[in-house]
């Protein structure tokens, strides 16, 4: 099949453009994930396009049912094939991910595509201990010995910086903080090395002070591995914390994609200013928050048009189509038609 | 007793809508086999607050620190170990059930999960009439009338009525929550992690819902948050909370432009602020876990993770040192701590563009689609 074009490496300046083609890990195009019931069908991810780069984090921001968490079970191969269907396609390190054989995904997932999510008590089984949670990842991908394995455990233990780590090893879930256990993920996942990892709201659960470690330490690993890093979140504070570019999703779309720095300076699209505005600000004067009016459209019968147009302040007639994701300064995409939205405003 | 004495300076004359003085709550953690407690956990110890009229408290700490068996002790719907509860200027600890109940209306109480807290087989008018059946706030024949008066106050139509709550999206049925709270005409609710569950733009409806009642009505508030940024925008006073302790309460710019115990600094420091200014390692984070609250540590429960702890910290007491202006904390040494640096990085050069871009959305879409 013919190599997809990313969107980026088309926007990037031309000394840059080299640079950027070189490192993807992964690159996803026409994403299409419909979910077929009996009475309805859901297209809950619609064209999704995106390329993460070697070293670099990129968030995935929307709100429930923007299609966010689907993207990324889709990448990893993790939905149910009988009731999704999946088009596009999905290039990791060379490979297409969606035509490879269960058995070969199985051998990519935990090694070099690995995963977090946000509960880890769910994630973990409770009656193994931690320790043979992780080293039976390191068995399962690596020619190695038990003892290897069990050693190799320990330094990703103490590289995630659980206290005590031979003591812990030992241990099972409950005997773990909330905060720990996310830990303990993030050195399973990151055991075998992999090229990409997908966190899906890994900090969620966590309290601040304990999110503000995690982020940290997550940095942290990065700039040791240089794995790529895919953050899906709703939360813009840990966008803003932990990123470095970012696609904004609404409604199964990506309606604007950038790097961080852009996406605050000004965003493109209303929907993002609409969610910046709305966010408590510790700043500043408390004035009243910009609430975005009226819900997310139903996924089964989804608007004609542009999909946030019920809910923009901004919309005019010509919104009753459906804009691209089109570049309105270099770098930054928006999925609309009033761009750039600087003219809008006095 | 240190009970009030932060509110008492502020509002001298008019008794506080609900008080708490000195109160103490254990949990029994474990049993022996023939249910007789092996162990107790100190949820809330020693904690002290009043909600003023109109005012609104907002109390803050993380999973764990007793903040929302406080929101439950404060309406007495468990009872406190040792300690007193006041509502509206009466000791009620020792009520029986029957006149707690008549009590109950003045205070009400709103969960997170809206789903949960609805009844899914009642129709949202049914809900939402129960209260007004039970309190006979209005005569029967007036009813319906009122409910569809309490589904507008909320932002919802009066011929939603009928509908259940499986019909309505998240942010939809806290709506409806707020409205059967609002129903028995309270003089406070209190709001435990009310918008934690729903997503941001939502969140800000409800908060901005909130904010009007309050006015409005003249409501007093209790918002039990973890989450900071909220607590900024929507309190007057806030008070933290710590393995069961109060840490530090004063007015919301006391406490986010002059914290003063280290508690309180690392809370704000760990906030991601979502403007593109990359964190600089911050001196106040806090190290390690929160210890078992089965076992708090000695002395300042705090010096297993503070950053300026000393010897000595083992030793002192959690007493609150109220400073003449009211604001109180409990870090023994918090003179002699280094100044914080700027405790919530600012984004003051922000674009005065981007500002009148979010303007747009306080007007209706219909209005402004008018005007292009």
């Amino acid at each position: 099949m013919s190599t997809p074009t990313p969107l980026q490496t088309l926007s990037a300046h031309p000394e840059e453009r080299a640079d950027l083609a070189a490192n993807p890990v992964l690159e996803v195009n026409d994403l299409r994930v419909v979910f077929a019931g009996e009475d309805r069908t859901v297209t809950a991810v619609d064209g999704v396009s995106f390329v993460v780069r070697k070293g670099r984090t990129l968030a995935i921001v929307g709100e429930s049912g923007s299609g966010k968490s689907v993207t990324s079970l889709a990448v990893m191969r993790l939905l149910p094939e009988d009731s999704a269907r999946i088009s596009g396609a999905v290039n990791f390190a060379g490979r297409e991910l969606l035509g490879e054989p269960h058995g070969t995904i199985r051998d990519l997932r935990g090694n070099r595509l690995a995963m977090i999510f946000q509960e880890p008590m769910t994630s973990l089984n409770p009656s193994y201990t931690i320790g043979d949670q992780i080293s039976e990842a390191i068995l399962r991908h690596r020619k190695v010995s038990k003892q290897a394995a069990a050693e190799r455990t320990i330094e990703m233990l103490r590289l995630v910086r659980i206290p005590s780590p031979e003591t812990r090893y030992h241990q099972y879930p409950h005997n773990l903080s909330g905060g720990m256990r996310q830990r303990v993920m993030i050195a399973m996942a990151l055991a075998c090395d992999p090229e990409l990892l997908i966190a899906d709201e890994p900090t969620t659960a966590l309290d601040v002070t304990i999110q503000a470690q995690v982020l940290e330490l997550m940095g942290e690993l990065q700039e040791k591995t240089g794995t790529a890093i895919i953050l899906i979140t709703h939360d813009l504070g840990v966008v803003a914390e932990a990123c470095d570019d970012v696609i904004v999703m609404y409604a199964g779309q990506v309606v604007e994609q950038c790097s961080v720095e852009q996406l605050f300076a000004f965003p493109e699209h209303p929907y993002t200013a609409g969610l910046l505005g709305s966010l408590p600000r510790l700043d500043g004067k408390r004035e009243r928050l910009t609430a975005i009016s009226g819900t997310v459209p139903d996924m089964a019968n989804p608007p004609n048009g542009c999909r946030f147009r019920a809910r923009c302040p901004f919309s005019i007639d010509k919104c009753a189509k459906m804009p691209d994701l089109l570049e309105v300064s270099p770098g930054h995409f928006s999925r609309c038609w009033r761009t750039p939205l600087e003219n809008l405003v006095p | 007793m240190t009970a009030s004495t932060v509110s008492a300076q502020t509002a001298p004359a008019v008794h506080p809508i609900v008080e708490i003085r000195g109160i103490e709550k254990q949990f029994v953690a474990k049993r022996s086999f023939l249910g007789r407690p092996l162990a107790s956990v100190k949820a809330v110890d020693d904690v002290s607050l009043a909600l003023m009229p109109g005012e609104i408290l907002a109390i803050v700490g993380e999973s764990g620190c007793g903040k929302s068996t406080v929101g439950r002790l404060l309406m007495r719907l468990i009872e406190p170990t040792a300690g007193q509860v006041w509502i509206d200027g009466e000791d009620v600890t020792k009520l029986g059930h029957a006149a707690m109940r008549r009590r109950r209306h003045k205070v009400q109480l709103i969960f997170q999960d809206p789903y949960a807290s609805l009844n899914p087989r009642m129709t949202i008018g049914q809900t939402i009439a129960e209260p007004l059946m039970l309190h006979k706030v209005v005569p029967a024949n007036q009813r319906r009338q009122r409910v569809a008066e309490l589904l507008e106050m909320v932002g919802l139509r009066p011929e939603q009525a009928n509908r259940y709550p499986h019909e309505f999206s998240g942010g939809q049925r806290q709506r409806v929550v707020i409205a059967r709270a609002l129903a028995s005409e309270p003089r406070a609710i209190i709001c435990d992690e009310a918008v934690s569950a729903l997503d941001v733009s939502i969140q800000a409806q409800i908060l901005n819902l909130l904010k009007d009642l309050q006015k409005r009505l003249g409501l007093a508030l209790v918002f039990i948050s973890h989450d900071l940024g909220v607590v900024k925008h929507i309190a007057d006073r806030v008070a933290v909370m710590y393995l069961g302790k109060l840490v530090e309460i004063g007015t919301a710019d006391m406490i986010f432009g002059a914290p003063r115990h280290p508690y309180t600094r690392a809370l704000l420091a760990a906030i991601p602020v979502a403007a593109p200014t990359k964190r600089e390692t911050s001196a106040a984070t806090l190290q390690g876990d929160l210890p078992s609250p089965l076992a708090p540590p000695q002395g300042c429960r705090l010096h297993t993770r503070c950053p300026h702890a000393r010897p000595a910290c083992k030793e002192v007491d959690m007493r609150l040192d109220v400073e003449p202006n009211g604001h109180a904390n409990a870090c023994a040494f918090w003179r002699e701590l280094p100044e914080p640096g700027p405790v919530t990085r600012t984004d003051a050069s922000r674009n005065p563009k981007l500002e009148r871009l979010f303007a747009a959305f306080e007007t209706t879409p219909l209005a402004a689609a008018g005007r292009n």
